[in-house]
């Protein structure tokens, strides 16, 4: 008994605090340090520097920032970028739903078929695809060809370097992206959900708009956001795919550096991009991210 | 008490603000199984792995021999340690896993194999000895970690909760298999568990953990027979705590007052009180069922019979529930039914009386 | 009844329809590739009036074509290489450092991924006229490592935080130093992780054209830059047998990445 409480004192009798034992284990920061140190000089230090550029050349002032906002041909190719973002973010989610449904759905084979179709057309040289299109949408190619051959059309529809062109060589390359996230919320969904909907009394079309689709919204405004934002900043594509009247920001900063030397410009231009994506992926964080859990 | 093998002075660990333990110490002499034993979240593996090496302690020392092992990197401090994860190199065979301390301490060939074999033998796994962690059961690859955390022949071994993903039957065979190897190699071992019974079957001495500090040192006897606190009390074994009041001290043997207005004489005191609120704690087993008219009065509510045992509960007038346990020869005529009114009787000698904070 | 394919009643057919029709949609322009590169016509007529290898010799024979291939092997290798390097080390800190501010390194380490790349190429264009390193190997290297190492980055502390730290911890107990313990251990523990950050790492490098534009020279580029300027002359057969090869390339990959999952999973 004496021994037990002796042993109970140990606990009260630390009336002295011992001295701290000296740190001696490192914290593990130091691996980190190449990285950082190659992302610091030769990421943040350059974006920086070209943003930088934006204020000060030719002058220091906002000039740049002016020039950009206030000229028509500068607004018209922000107009061209946010039209030709939101249509291509509207159709792949048009098509793309059916798509991922069809492999939640389908039997095995098919859906696996047509899963890897999807995957190989995602993998495949960006500028690959982007030839093909080019092939397919000339007035003389095989599009057009095919239309005038069936007697639907009389003369070829314009679709190289137009807007439309863009537009569906876009959705070409995006379309795989809405799949991919749609994947997920899709597998999610049970069918004895639908089972309990339709004993409820609710027709196919019911369910549908009103079970199927809101619990699907989460995953839709998911991906159509990033299709987005992708599209915001895309280059080759629509250089090559569309005309000079269609241009968007991506190009135009490529021209101000490549052609015109403008390198004050092309920084405020970056800036603008860079402003527009940076916040839609805040917007992305703060309400999709599967870590903070919000969809449930 | 001459310098000990292993001591720990006083150490402290904070993460941020949290303190996870605070004032732990303890000396171990060699050869010595030790358990630490505590509730999940008591400092139990935070304690062990400042001994390992792989927690830096905010204050206090860690020596061996009366030397400072603080300074010392884990890899040498020559502590062997299972985990309670299974952490055997995925990569490896059996033979390789054991094989590996030796082989980062550049060991002659011969003597690896040789010392593989034994360890081996040791485990009783010489037929799976090419088989990787993946093809073995989680009794096998435990017994295995354990192989490898011997075959450098440490000087501390270390066992952080190592059978508690295994199930019953496994977890017995394996705490003999433990005990059988404590006594084959004389190694001196700390192993941490939640489970009192495993504690008791295993450990010379245990150290119960509670918030992050020691609340008793001893055998298993010592907890069991004197335990230091009511925490002790209610951790080790079974056990009723009634509320009661200290009516009168005389050289530390009170009279005290039951919930029910029942007075008992004789109850220790253990220095523990004068008078006033108080606890006593009484073993189920230390508690009869009589027919006399003394003692607490209540009626059975639950009665299961349990080969050796029978195990009543009684609520008493007061409503609380008291666990009784009486041994089958001690029973005189049938055993009291559910709904039957009987009486608690106990020798005063065997409450412990606490005085709750 | 909307997720059981045999009780979606009128809705399968619309739904086959659609899916039928996009999976068209983006199977053709391969197909279409990979025919043309066979068409006898340069002017990519189809259906071809007939078959021919002899674009496929002439892209071979080409010692530009071969010479930019020969360019992009050795961005894309460097790459790799210095990406997995770096993204083990970065690895490590992330899941096994003990300091504050870890996620936020985490962070920092992807923001190269959701900067659009034209944005990149000409800051880094920028600071290489500077320095007066445009148009050289090294730029190249550089550029395309900043893509890279975010992929890198998150396969290898996936990889990681899917592996326990108590076995490095077992490791080290038995007597390895911490970095022993690391790459006699925890290396082999992860190897998928290496091989998929390997993968991705090189494929950035392989595939991107953005940057690359602004990186190259007339005597230095990648297969995609040279591509891009045959692209903005003319619609030549040759790109189609380049495509073809790709695409080809792009299927075996996705063959060997399948299996070697399946050998994961086991
Ligand atoms: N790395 C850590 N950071 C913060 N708190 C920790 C850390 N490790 C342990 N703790 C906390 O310290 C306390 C003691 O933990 P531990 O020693 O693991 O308990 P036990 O092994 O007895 O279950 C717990 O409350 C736990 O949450
Ligand atoms: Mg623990």
């Amino acid at each position: 008994m004496a021994d037990a409480i002796a042993v109970k004192g140990v606990r009260a009798a630390q009336a002295a605090p011992p001295p701290p034992a000296p740190r001696r284990l490192r914290n593990g920061f130091a691996p980190a340090v190449p990285g950082l140190a190659f992302l610091l000089l030769c990421f943040m230090l350059p974006v920086l520097a070209l943003l930088l550029r934006s204020l000060t050349q030719p002058q220091w002032g906002l000039q740049n920032y002016a020039a950009l906002l206030a000229t028509s041909t500068y607004a018209n190719v922000l107009f061209n970028t946010f039209a030709v973002a939101g249509l291509v973010t509207g159709i792949s989610a048009l098509l793309g739903l059916p798509l991922a449904w069809f492999l939640a759905v389908a039997p095995r084979f098919w859906s696996q078929l047509v899963f890897g179709i999807v995957i190989l057309s995602m993998w495949t040289n960006l500028l690959a695809r982007t030839y093909a299109w080019m092939v397919l949408l000339q007035d003389t190619g095989i599009i057009n060809n095919f239309l005038i051959w069936t007697g639907i059309i009389q003369n070829p529809l314009p679709l190289f370097g137009t807007m439309a062109g863009v537009v569906i060589g876009m959705v070409y390359i995006m379309l795989p992206f809405m799949v991919l996230s749609l994947r997920g919320p899709l597998a999610a969904l049970d069918a004895s959900l639908f089972q309990a909907a339709s004993l409820c009394g609710a027709s196919r079309v019911q369910a549908f708009t009103q079970v199927f689709l809101p619990l699907l919204a989460p995953g839709l405004a998911a991906g159509g956001l990033i299709i987005f934002v992708m599209s915001l900043g895309y280059y080759i594509t629509p250089s090559l795919l569309g005309g000079a009247q269609d241009m968007m920001l991506a190009e135009l900063i490529a021209q101000l550096v490549q052609t015109l030397l403008n390198w004050g410009l092309a920084g405020a231009a970056s800036f603008l991009l860079l402003v527009l994506t940076l916040s839609l992926y805040a917007v992305q964080i703060r309400y999709f991210s599967p870590r903070r859990g919000k969809e449930g | 008490m001459t310098q000990a093998f292993l001591e720990l002075r006083n150490i402290r660990k904070n993460f941020d603000s949290f303190t996870a333990i605070d004032g732990v110490s303890l000396q171990i002499p060699r050869g010595e199984f030790v358990t630490f034993l505590g509730p999940s979240g008591s400092g139990k593996s935070t304690t062990l792995y400042v001994v390992a090496g792989f927690i830096e302690p905010s204050a206090g020392e860690v020596l061996l021999n009366g030397r400072s092992l603080l300074g010392v990197p884990p890899n040498h401090r020559d502590i062997g340690m299972v985990f309670q994860r299974y952490t055997l190199f995925p990569h490896l065979t059996v033979a390789e896993n054991i094989a590996f301390p030796l082989r980062v301490r550049r060991r002659p060939k011969a003597e690896i194999a040789a010392k593989v074999d034994e360890m081996l033998r040791l485990v009783h796994l010489s037929a799976m000895r090419d088989r990787k962690p993946a093809q073995l059961s989680g009794g096998q690859q435990q017994r295995v970690a354990l192989a490898r955390a011997l075959a450098y022949d440490p000087q501390i071994l270390l066992m952080d909760e190592p059978l508690s993903a295994l199930d019953k039957k496994l977890r017995e065979d394996l705490q003999s298999e433990i005990k059988r190897i404590h006594a084959e190699t004389g190694v001196t071992v700390i192993y941490v568990t939640h489970d009192q019974e495993e504690a008791l079957r295993l450990s010379d001495r245990i150290v119960l953990f509670n918030h992050g500090g020691i609340e008793q040192i001893g055998t298993g006897e010592d907890l069991y027979q004197r335990p230091a606190s009511a925490f002790a009390a209610g951790f080790i074994g079974n056990s009723n705590f009634i509320d009661i009041e200290v009516l009168e001290n005389r050289n530390n043997i009170g009279d005290v007052r039951c919930p029910d207005g029942s007075t008992l004489s004789g109850v220790p005191l253990m220095g523990r009180t004068q008078t006033g609120k108080a606890q006593i704690m009484l073993r189920p087993e230390h508690i009869r069922l009589t027919a006399e008219a003394e003692g607490i009065g209540g009626h059975v509510t639950d009665a299961a019979f349990l080969g050796d045992v029978m195990a009543h509960t009684v609520l008493t007038g007061w409503g609380q529930e008291i666990m009784v346990r009486t041994p089958r020869q001690m029973f005189m005529g049938p055993p009291a039914g559910v709904g039957d009114a009987v009486r608690l009787g106990f020798a005063p000698a065997d409450a412990f009386l606490f005085v709750p904070h | 009844m909307l997720m059981d394919f045999a009780r979606l009643g009128w809705m399968r057919w619309l739904l086959c329809a659609t899916a039928g029709a996009c999976t068209l949609f983006l199977l053709a322009p391969l197909v279409l590739l990979i025919a043309l590169s066979f068409d006898s016509s340069p002017w990519l007529q189809f259906p071809p009036p007939g078959w021919t290898l002899q674009w496929y010799a002439q892209v071979f024979h080409d010692p530009d074509w071969l010479a930019s291939f020969i360019t992009s092997l050795e961005v894309g290798s460097c790459v790799t290489v210095l990406s997995v390097l770096l993204g083990l080390l970065c690895g490590f800190a992330i899941t096994r450092g003990q300091f504050r501010g870890r996620e936020i390194l985490r962070g920092f380490f992807l923001t190269p991924m959701i900067l659009p790349s034209i944005v990149l190429g000409i800051a880094l264009y920028s600071a290489f006229l500077w320095l007066h390193i445009a148009g050289s190997f090294a730029g190249f290297v550089i550029a395309h490592l900043v893509l890279a190492l975010p992929f890198s980055v998150v396969a290898i502390t996936g990889a990681l935080e899917q592996t326990d730290k108590s076995l490095e911890d077992a490791a080290m107990l038995c007597g390895a130093g911490l970095w022993e313990a690391r790459v006699r251990v925890i290396l082999p523990a992860i190897r998928h992780g290496l091989f998929g950050a390997a993968l991705f790492s090189f494929l950035t490098s392989w595939d991107e054209v953005v940057v690359a534009i602004f990186m190259a020279s007339p005597t230095l580029q990648t297969l995609p830059v040279r591509m891009l300027g045959e692209l903005r002359q003319d619609l030549s057969p040759d790109i189609a047998v380049v495509s073809s090869l790709l695409v080809l390339a792009t299927a075996l990959l996705m063959g060997l990445a399948a299996l070697f999952q399946k050998e994961s999973a086991r």
